[in-house]
């Protein structure tokens, strides 16, 4: 066999197994929290409508229940089962929330909101730290520059929800610009064509954005100034002088383009872990994201929502490392082929 | 053969490295005459300058270093000999129009020389474009020419560095110095790093490029036995000056300086009777602070009095036999110093 | 000793262990302390109404009083010492629980390397704070001590991965060698040869390990599904955005505890790159030393 052709096909099996074995774990570990979360439910729903349902019809009733979420019959069965309901028909069963609405439609209403405030932010605030990374690297015995990289070191460790309670008091209270929860203004018609609704989106999404991109620039620059003080001082960069080219040429093509491979191994990383890292931010700004969602299935031990959010995650992030693995070697020749 | 004006004429050059401990005098005081057409020797153990004098000349001192004073007068215009550049006193961009066309380089660490990330081809695409921009199929002969000279094939330019050996890549870094016909090659110990059989064909290729293209090179190794192959005249070098200048069988056959003798006497001799090989006592002294009078006097078996109170002067032994030491100096009293 | 080293070597290492060991000299002085603002020895500073509720700051009450009518300066002081503890013993059984994997996956490598690196990476790749949410959510009580474990069980990663591969780069290095062929016992290497190069990073891993302990029990306070009956700074922090103090302009009795977790946090992450740039030369031209 061909030694690319092996290697796609090592990775893609490592891929896939990682995926069962990370479920796998998740499974178990949220099976075996103890709770009821059934009786808990028609408990619920009794006292809102204020009815009382004899012992025996409420059994008849939780037992109907367990069996159309899948979590009737011992561990095991339920874990096969619902292996092969998802791995196989793609369906995760129904949800708590609206039972018996069915637990992927609510994950997919919500995964949208997700992806744009936290895929754009973190794209951005990728940008800006190269960028300014990129800048301070080369220029690096300057007041600013020693300023910005001590500043970024000092606070690229602050969690990001707490530049978002910044952010939330100084524009949202203080000065009043901005919008302090949600994602769109309620009086607007939800509408993908209406440019006040898109406007309204784009204004709501600029606090947490913030939040996410102030800590996360702080990371991306120090990684690109550490690269490009290397590069700075390797051999071929003297050599690239030697030979006559013009500075801006060399800073493009020989220092910036050369930081940038390895960075944007950081930035599939980053967009992978974007499911993984902020539920704060949105919990934060009350953004109808996947974290609200994610909170509202562990309050009501939603096992078949809590599992089908993380599968997600646990995907999205080795999906990253997966294209990782393949695309990488095409485009930084550093990079052998290994298994 | 020598010319009536050298290719480049070295007067008085001194380069210091600043540190807060003091001016560490890298190379203190160094004067060489370099003609068309020869391949002049830099010898000495590491540490003794040689490499900062041709970083020197090349321009490519970075801060803390800088050249302290002296001059470089260079005259690679054949149809004007007489016209004259002063390499240390071109600002960036004037030094930029010469580097490459009129003085290339080839660096000390090949193995690092070239940008990882670019095919051989498009590195040297890129010098070429910099400096004689033409036609994408001339500029591909070019380079296919510049490969075969140095016995490389001409499919090699579509591979990165890393898919090369140290050879490979040695001698593509002096196929590159070869593409703009340049006056004067700076070769930095192009055969350090590599195995002796390899070494051999890499000299063989310079010796070629001199004969074929008519360039000068100045030629750095601590490699003595190398000197003794390749080049036409020498300098050996000593603590940041110049102890001996001559010839390459003056200086071999008939070595006057004690520092010299001792030098040549460190190597083996091929097919003679073994000899117990002779070391050099002493240490290398620190550029921070160098020994009084003559540099060498404190490991100098003939040493006399004068040696540690006095700088001893460049003696001319005959023409273009140079030595810097009091023992050739008719006008000085060996006992008491002071000419 | 790797401390004075640091602390001779890195200006970072030096401003980091000072304010972290201001901290702590507040941890400990703290039922002295929270006396000294409260001025009862009757009350504590989590008893309710002792004093009248969202006093603005003045001499008697430097950072104010807040909803429940407690000192906020007592309370600051009593919320430095219990996230101080739990960061601590959370990051130091991670640390514990990483050093042993990790020096185990590194020293004998082949299988138990292999299969002890695909748990960790499985570890890493589950989103771990969902994971605190639901525990926290559902055990029936949560002590200091418990909640430390629970915030270890999910920081020990990092460390084993550090851990593993300094045991691996060292196990290669001429002095080790030397001790094997010189017939040393397994255990004569690991803590007379390879140990004393681990030290540093074990207190890097222990800032790092405390750090993402502390994250963790923000995170969870914040979502409110921390205990309520110990006073951390996070939950010092949940209260007052429960409570609107942003709304209604009592900024700081938000800002109190977050300005001293972003202290904690400066402190730790200080600590750390001083470590870092004082024993790993190639980190000095990142921090610029």
């Amino acid at each position: 066999m061909k030694p690319l052709v092996s290697y796609v096909i090592t990775r893609a099996l490592m891929f896939v197994l990682s995926i069962w074995g990370a479920f796998t774990l998740a499974f178990f570990f949220f099976h075996l929290i103890p709770g009821d979360p059934v009786s808990a439910y028609l408990q619920q729903l009794e006292q809102q409508f204020s009815q009382t349902v004899d012992a025996a019809d409420a059994a008849a009733m939780a037992a109907e229940m367990k069996a159309r979420l899948g979590i009737d019959g011992s561990l095991p069965e339920q874990y096969w089962r619902f292996l092969g309901n998802v791995f196989i028909r793609f369906d995760l069963g129904p949800s708590f929330i609206n039972f018996p609405k069915p637990a992927l439609e609510h994950i997919l209403e919500k995964l949208p909101w997700t992806l744009w405030l936290l895929g754009t932010s973190t794209i951005i605030s990728w940008i800006l730290g190269f960028v300014v990374g990129g800048i301070i690297g080369t220029f690096r015995n300057n007041f600013a520059s020693q300023f910005l990289i001590n500043f970024s070191l000092v606070i690229s460790q602050i969690p990001s929800y707490f530049t978002a309670l910044f952010a939330l008091f100084l524009f949202g209270y203080w000065f009043v610009l901005l919008p302090t929860k949600g994602a769109y203004d309620p009086g607007i018609e939800k509408d993908l064509f209406n440019p006040r609704f898109l406007l309204s989106v784009a204004r709501y999404a600029i606090m947490p954005a913030m939040a996410v991109v102030m800590v996360g620039v702080a990371g991306t620059l120090i990684s690109t100034r550490s690269l490009v003080t290397t590069i700075l001082g390797d051999d071929y960069l003297q050599f690239a002088h030697a030979k006559g080219l013009r500075r801006s040429h060399i800073l493009m093509r020989y220092v910036l383009r050369n930081a940038m491979l390895p960075q944007i191994t950081g930035l599939a990383l980053s967009l992978g872990f974007v499911l993984n890292g902020f539920y704060l931010v949105e919990i934060i700004f009350n953004y109808p994201g996947m974290g609200s969602l994610f909170l509202s299935a562990i309050r009501l031990l939603d096992y078949n929502l809590i599992l089908g959010i993380v599968l997600m995650s646990i995907t999205v992030v080795l999906a990253a490392t997966f294209i990782i693995d393949l695309f990488l070697p095409l485009i930084d020749p550093r990079i052998k082929l290994n298994d | 053969m020598t010319d009536a004006r050298p290719l480049l004429t070295i007067e008085d050059m001194r380069i210091h490295y600043d540190s807060v401990r003091g001016a560490y005098k890298v190379v203190d005081g160094v004067d060489i005459e370099v003609h068309r057409n020869e391949i002049f020797g830099l010898a000495g153990e590491s540490g003794c300058g040689k490499s900062t004098l041709v970083e020197g000349i090349l321009r490519l001192i970075e801060p803390p270093g800088h050249i302290r004073s002296g001059t470089a007068l260079f005259r690679p215009f054949p149809e004007d000999p007489e016209r004259s550049l002063d390499l240390v006193q071109l600002d960036y961009h004037e030094m930029r129009e010469i580097r490459w066309k009129h003085l290339s380089y080839i660096p000390q660490g090949s193995m690092n020389s070239l940008n990882p990330v670019m095919r051989i081809r498009d590195q040297m695409t890129d010098v070429v474009m910099h400096h004689e921009p033409g036609g994408q199929n001339e500029i591909n002969r070019n380079i296919a020419a510049a490969l075969e000279m140095v016995g490389l094939p001409e499919s090699l330019g579509t591979l990165y560095p890393h898919e090369l050996s140290g050879g490979m890549k040695q001698r593509v870094c002096i196929a590159m110095s070869m593409l703009l016909q340049p006056a004067l090659v700076v070769a930095d110990e192009p055969t350090t790093a590599l195995d002796v059989n390899v070494q051999r064909a890499v000299l063989e290729t310079i010796a070629h490029l001199r004969d074929q293209m008519g360039a000068a090179v100045v030629f750095v190794s601590h490699d003595l036995a190398v000197h003794a192959e390749l080049v036409d005249r020498m300098a050996i070098m000593y603590a940041g000056v110049v102890m001996e200048l001559g010839t390459v069988y003056e200086i071999f056959d008939n070595p006057q300086h004690p520092y010299t003798k001792r030098l040549i006497h460190s190597i083996p001799a091929l097919g003679g009777p073994r000899e117990r090989l002779e070391s050099i006592p002493g240490m290398a002294p620190s550029p921070l602070a160098w020994p009084e009078g003559c540099r060498f006097h404190p490991r100098c078996p003939d040493a006399v009095p004068a040696c540690s109170s006095t700088t001893p002067r460049t003696i001319e032994l005959d023409t273009g036999r140079k030595v810097t030491c009091h023992l050739f100096d008719p006008d000085i009293d060996l006992e008491q110093g002071s000419a | 000793m790797f401390v004075v080293d640091a602390w001779k070597r890195s200006g970072y290492f030096r401003v980091g262990s000072i304010m972290l060991a201001v901290l702590l000299a507040i941890a400990v002085l703290q039922p002295w302390l929270s006396q000294l603002a409260l001025q009862n020895p009757d009350v504590s500073p989590m008893s309710m109404g002792t004093f009248e509720p969202y006093a603005d700051p003045s001499l008697r009450h430097p950072a104010g009083t807040d909803k429940l009518g407690r000192d906020m300066l007592a309370l600051l002081f009593l919320g430095i010492r219990v996230s101080m503890l739990i960061a601590l013993i959370a990051g130091c059984t991670a640390t514990g629980i990483g050093i042993s994997l990790g020096f185990i996956a590194g020293y004998k490598g082949g299988w138990v390397d292999a299969v002890l690196r695909t748990g960790t990476d499985m570890v890493l790749v589950i989103p771990s704070l969902p994971l605190l949410i639901a525990l926290a959510a559902y055990l029936p009580t949560i002590s200091i001590p418990v909640m430390s474990l629970l915030l270890a069980a999910f920081a020990w990663p990092f460390t084993t991965r550090i851990i593993r591969s300094q045991v691996l780069t060292l196990k290669q290095r001429p002095f080790v060698d030397l001790a094997r062929t010189s017939d040393q016992g397994d255990m004569s290497i690991i803590f007379l040869e390879i140990m004393p190069n681990l030290l540093p990073f074990l207190g890097v891993s222990v800032a790092v390990g405390m750090s993402s302990a502390m994250l963790a029990e923000i995170g969870l306070q914040l979502i409110g599904l921390g205990p309520a009956s110990i006073n951390t700074l996070g939950l010092m922090v949940q209260q007052s955005v429960q409570s609107g103090v942003l709304a209604i302009g009592k900024w700081w009795i938000l800002f109190a505890p977050v300005s001293c977790l972003i202290a904690f946090f400066v402190a730790l992450n200080l600590i750390n790159i001083g470590l870092e740039s004082a024993f790993n030369p190639r980190l000095r031209s990142v921090t610029g030393d």
